[in-house]
């Protein structure tokens, strides 16, 4: 606890509605790394099939759908590949507007908190 | 949880089960309303404040679930959108499938005009292919519907918990602010 003053602001129920949209942000930025860690890795995954792909020679590639790898003709799989990596990076740009949008909140909500109360009050990662 | 704090404004009601935390105006208020001492009053908030964790728990197990369960049905939807896509053509759909771990074999898969869906509780049921689709995509709307809701319903648990840890903060600087008042006028 803050060996404050003692005299700290009031806190009203306009401050407590700022303090918990903080908390709710704070949340979704935590999970939209996560996801973001995801998506990328997801797309890493995409690029090297893709790559490997390239590099193959066969003509009949086994593909994952679900549980079970199909037997289908590599062109099949070529535009199967082309269209889930577009489907990636747009997932990948939603998630890194979104964080950048969080933050930006978030910044503005700090800015309105931290003037009111200083240091009673603490808003950064432990 | 019965302390009435007619200082509190509205915080909202329950939601589903969940009771909303009452915003304190002013801890002064609060204290002599409720009649409690500031020790009594930290514990009873501190209670409540486990008592929300306990169901917080709970819903982000349940988050859990739902977050696996939704990959699933969208990777049987992409299998049966395989079968049905193979059907026109006159070609056997010829597969590699795990039999144990470790261990594949091969399939081969005549036109498919029907598939069998894993209902739970040890319940397979031979739908055509659109009806499976048709029943799959429902079960899919469903769970999202429901990770909806839970996620709002974590979004308020969490406003609840901020609000008692902050009138936890505020009842605990409050009682330091005494002592220390109390201490000046003694030192006068």
């Amino acid at each position: 606890m803050q060996q404050g003053e003692g005299t700290e602001a009031q806190v009203t129920w306009e401050d407590q509605q700022n303090i918990n949209k903080f908390g709710r942000l704070n949340n979704r930025f935590h999970e939209l790394e996560e996801e973001i860690k995801l998506a990328k890795e997801a797309n890493e995954s995409l690029e090297d099939a893709g790559n490997e792909l390239i590099l193959s020679d066969e003509d009949v590639v086994r593909f994952q759908v679900g549980e079970i790898f199909t037997h289908m003709p590599k062109d099949e799989v070529e535009s199967r590949l082309e269209t889930m990596k577009e489907e990636a990076d747009k997932k990948l740009e939603r998630l890194e507007e979104e964080k950048e949008s969080i933050l930006a909140q978030m910044t503005e909500l700090k800015k309105i908190l931290y003037g009111k109360f200083k240091d009673a009050i603490n808003l950064e990662e432990d | 949880m019965a302390a009435a704090s007619t200082t509190a404004t509205a915080a909202g009601e329950e939601r589903r089960g969940i009771p909303a935390a009452s915003f304190v105006e002013d801890v002064q208020t609060y204290l002599t309303q409720s009649g409690l001492d500031v020790n009594a009053s930290l514990s009873l908030l501190q209670e409540r404040l486990q008592q929300y964790k306990i169901v917080e728990m709970k819903l982000l197990a349940q988050q859990r679930d739902l977050q696996a369960k939704i990959p699933d049905i969208e990777k049987c939807l992409d299998i049966v959108a395989t079968l049905q896509s193979k059907k026109g053509s006159g070609e056997p759909l010829i597969t590699d499938y795990e039999v144990s771990e470790g261990i594949y074999s091969r399939a081969r898969i005549e036109e498919a005009d029907s598939v069998c869906l894993w209902l739970g509780a040890n319940v397979m049921l031979e739908y055509s292919c659109d009806e499976a689709n048709a029943l799959l995509k429902k079960n899919l709307e469903n769970a999202k519907a429901s990770l909806e809701v839970l996620v709002t319903d974590l979004q308020f648990l969490r406003d609840q918990e901020t609000i008692t840890q902050v009138t936890i903060a505020r009842v605990y600087n409050w009682d330091v602010h005494q002592r220390r008042m109390k201490e000046a006028m003694k030192d006068t």
